[in-house]
């Protein structure tokens, strides 16, 4: 069996303790799913037996917890108590406008984390480098709500260049940059640290006493090498961000597993919470091990270390 | 070395232009005549009407289905699916005769096997019904009478029955549609009879309907009689309230669900907006204070409390005109409202320091009072509206009251009022029935620990039980108008609840849009009469 074999056999167990821990903590917390589901509903008492006993919630914890684990063995997780649909087409549809954000959001931020890394990291400590890290700070320190709104405001209300809400390519252009300032501004401290540190090394002097123009130097050797540090965090972003990004989504009307999961935590939609976290719990395993075949392409070495 | 920076920089400026490029140019994103509604919620599961209690859900479920009684706004009842009704005199059956020129967005015909069909389903525990089967009450069975002539059985009188079956809950579903769908397929993808046609909907983002070529069954009071002259509606969710009035603004949407009250007042005074503010009718926003222990035990006290608000200047401080005062346990939009309330508990300070004085109360030092060493001190979780909360502790402090608020979230307040941890709770309830008032003033409505129930005055009285189920299970009009009058008097003669403002439902639309009407509760918007000028 191959490495990667090997890294997906090792899910099931960290999803079964995951589950547990999920299933547990559901039981814990206050709340009666029923009461939650018709919170300001005139419904009678008879009502709500009767939507006990149809989700299973007048059995015994034990009994339903392997009843739960013996259907999830033959792939079924189950209906939403909310929607009564399969939970697994619920994620499904989902899906692609949380990915769709994440690609923005990944584009925008690594774009403009490159660009001012760079241009902070081949000379530090002067203005440039000053300006950029300031800038990056900003994107950091403003919480998404804010930054979203005034994205709206200037763009959507005042400019009306593009569109607040809806669907296609120019209604993700804001979502995007409110998602990708934040990833800029992590990602370009981490790239100029890394190019300080690149810009120092041997490799780099002989490129450049070989003659080589500094746009080479930079962007061939020092940049390449300056990348492993900050494709583990541009890794960590995008597992993130694959969850769903609940006040981005918000802000910009946008559906989304984060939404998702934070709607069905609020209404104990158990079969949902569970299902939501088996795919977190996935997507986490499967983008790290993308990310190790990234580091081999930017990396040999560590292809070579792969296979020994 | 300098020439090498330039061509960072214009690395740096493209791959910023390319972000940009989107930007240029901005599709008109509406087609013509399409009407855009926003919403202020994303989580919708069901439009099956025999399902749902959610009035968002019901915003799309008024466009796509007709009931067998239509009332409009005002709760004047005319004919819908059944062109005339015969009450029996003992209110135990509802002889309806139906059209027979019907048909639903299927093609299938409307007829009794359809009333019988829907009335049976709603019934049936598997259809996991949430509001209609309470609102059937004790229904027995449907008789098909002919093919379209039903009778409505049921097991105790229901004097309140023509009312209800004016309710989204009770429309009349597509049997043919619900046997090909199944249940929870019927529910994302309903089939009515009403102006609109169901066509998709792309969850968490928007539902798309469709006008209904064939409609030719208006209700008399409506001004357009056959097909909508809206060729589309789209119903997009947009949660957060200021990214929906940016949206209204920058023309995205046309109509604003639910919107802030000074934002509402912003627009209807730019001119560019009209507002249509509805009371919802129900139980108004109000405090029920807890009967059963602390300084609440004492009706002076609560008599006291009352007279210490002055609710008219607060509606208008927090509000700015837009949401007025409430003065009875029941909104004035709803049947059998009664206007004696609006004598009770004008605001008196000098009667509100006269009555704690009465009650043993005696001015603390510190602007509290205390009585047997023990300060006046209600402890007020409040899960709704913190600056109501926040007006009610300062103006009730002027006559010495020490209003403790904690702002909680539900499962908290759910916990302090089973547990009994509490002097007062606020309350809200949207409902077109006189009937609402059972729960939160029904002994069986006590909250108990793992019961979370209304009854949050906890109010335990049999003569108060006895009226309300009078009240339920009169027999004719007049009788159900008076008995509901009766309780609401005795409401407010034990100084239970306390009205604080109406409920409303504040929306603003594009000057554009004319021809919008509420349905009936204020609540939902009616689009088959709606007009769209061109920009």
């Amino acid at each position: 069996m191959g490495y990667f074999g090997r890294r997906i056999l090792g899910v099931i167990p960290v999803i079964m303790v995951t589950w547990t821990l999920v299933f547990v903590v559901l039981q814990i917390i206050p709340g009666d799913p029923v009461n939650l589901m018709l919170a300001g509903v005139p419904a009678s008492e008879e009502v709500r037996a009767r939507e006990r006993e149809r989700l299973g919630l007048n059995k015994p914890v034990v009994e339903r917890y392997f009843s739960f684990l013996a259907r999830a063995a033959q792939g079924d997780l189950g209906d939403s108590f909310r929607s009564r649909r399969p939970v697994t087409d619920m994620i499904a549809e989902q899906m692609w406008p949380t990915i769709e954000l994440a690609l923005g959001g990944l584009a925008v931020g690594l774009s403009l984390g490159i660009v001012l890394g760079v241009l902070a990291g081949i000379r530090p400590n002067g203005w440039v480098d000053s300006s950029c890290m300031a800038l990056a700070m900003v994107g950091v320190s403003l919480p998404s709500f804010w930054i979203g709104m005034m994205l709206i405001y200037v763009f959507g209300t005042v400019l009306m260049w593009v569109p607040i809400t809806g669907r296609g390519f120019d209604a993700l252009v804001l979502p995007s940059i409110t998602v990708g300032l934040f990833i800029a501004g992590g990602f370009a401290r981490l790239v100029r640290s890394s190019i300080v540190e690149a810009m120092g090394q041997d490799y780099v002097r002989t490129a450049r006493a070989k003659g080589l123009p500094r746009r080479k130097v930079v962007l061939k050797h020092a940049l390449r090498n300056a990348l492993i540090p900050p494709v583990t965090l541009l890794g960590i972003q995008f597992a993130l961000l694959i969850g769903g990004a609940v006040v981005t989504e918000n802000v910009f009307a946008r559906p989304g597993l984060g939404t998702m999961l934070v709607d069905a935590v609020l209404t104990k939609d158990m079969p949902l919470v569970q299902a939501l976290i088996v795919y977190k719990t996935a997507a986490y395993v499967v983008i790290n091990a993308a990310i190790d075949i990234v580091y081999g392409i930017i990396d040999p070495r560590v292809r070579m270390a792969q296979n020994s | 070395m300098s020439s090498s920076r330039r061509t960072v920089l214009k690395t740096g400026a493209a791959s910023l232009a390319l972000l940009a490029a989107p930007t240029i140019a901005r599709a008109q994103a509406t087609a013509a005549n399409t009407l855009i509604w926003a919403d202020d919620s994303n989580s919708d599961v069901t439009y099956d009407p025999r399902v749902t209690q959610s009035r968002h859900e019901e915003q799309v479920i008024v466009q796509v289905f007709d009931q067998l009684i239509m009332s409009d706004e005002t709760g004047k009842l005319s004919p819908g699916l059944a062109t005339a009704w015969e009450m029996s005199p003992d209110a135990t059956s509802v002889r309806l005769s139906l059209r027979n020129d019907v048909k639903f967005h299927d093609g299938t015909p409307f007829n009794a096997e359809a009333v019988k069909f829907t009335m049976d389903t709603i019934a049936d525990p598997a259809t996991g019904s949430q509001g209609a089967v309470d609102m059937l009450g004790p229904y027995d069975k449907t008789e098909i009478l002919g093919s379209h002539e039903v009778r409505i059985n049921f097991k105790a009188p229901n004097a309140g029955i023509l009312d209800t079956l004016t309710e989204n809950e009770l429309s009349i579903v597509s049997p043919a549609a619900v046997q090909r769908l199944g249940n929870t397929g019927f529910a994302q993808a309903p089939v009515g009879t009403g102006p609109f046609r169901f066509v998709s909907w792309e969850r968490g983002r928007e539902v798309v309907l469709d006008r209904n070529p064939d409609y030719a069954w208006a209700p008399t009071w409506s001004t357009v009689q056959g097909p909508s002259n809206v060729q589309r509606i789209v119903h997009r969710f947009i949660p957060n309230n200021a990214t929906r009035v940016a949206a209204l603004e920058a023309g995205e949407v046309h109509i604003g669900d639910i919107l802030p009250a000074l934002d509402t007042k912003r627009l209807a005074d730019s001119g560019k907006f009209k507002a249509m503010i509805g009371v919802a009718a129900g139980l108004s926003f109000g405090a029920l204070l807890n009967t059963s222990r602390g300084p609440f035990d004492d009706i002076r006290v609560r008599r006291a409390f009352m007279h210490s608000i002055d609710r008219p200047r607060l509606a208008q401080n927090l509000y700015f005109g837009i949401i007025k005062a409430a003065f009875g346990p029941l909104a004035p939009s709803t049947p059998g409202y009664w206007a004696g309330g609006e004598q009770y508990f004008p605001f008196d300070r000098a009667l509100a320091n006269r009555l704690l004085d009465e009650a043993g109360w005696t001015m603390g030092p510190n602007g509290i009072r205390v009585k047997n060493g023990q300060p006046l001190r209600v402890f007020f979780p409040s899960l709704l509206l913190p600056d109501v909360a926040v007006a009610l502790q300062s103006e009730a402090r002027r006559v010495g009251f020490d209003i403790a608020v904690e702002n909680v979230l539900k499962q908290r307040q759910d916990e302090l009022l089973m547990t009994n941890q509490y002097e007062m709770a606020v309350i809200r309830w949207v409902s077109n029935d006189p009937g609402v008032l059972r729960i939160p003033f029904h002994s069986s409505n006590i909250p108990e620990p793992g019961k979370f129930k209304f009854n949050w005055a906890r109010v335990n009285d049999p003569a108060m039980d006895d009226l309300i189920a009078k009240a339920a299970q009169a027999r004719t009009a007049a009788e159900r108008t008076s008995l509901f009058a009766a309780l609401q008097k005795d409401i407010m003669d034990r100084a239970i609840f306390f009205p604080i403002h109406d409920q409303v439902q504040t929306v603003a639309h594009s000057a554009r849009v004319s021809g919008l009407r509420y349905a009936r509760g204020n609540w939902q918007m009616r689009f088959h009469e709606a007009r769209l000028a061109t920009a």
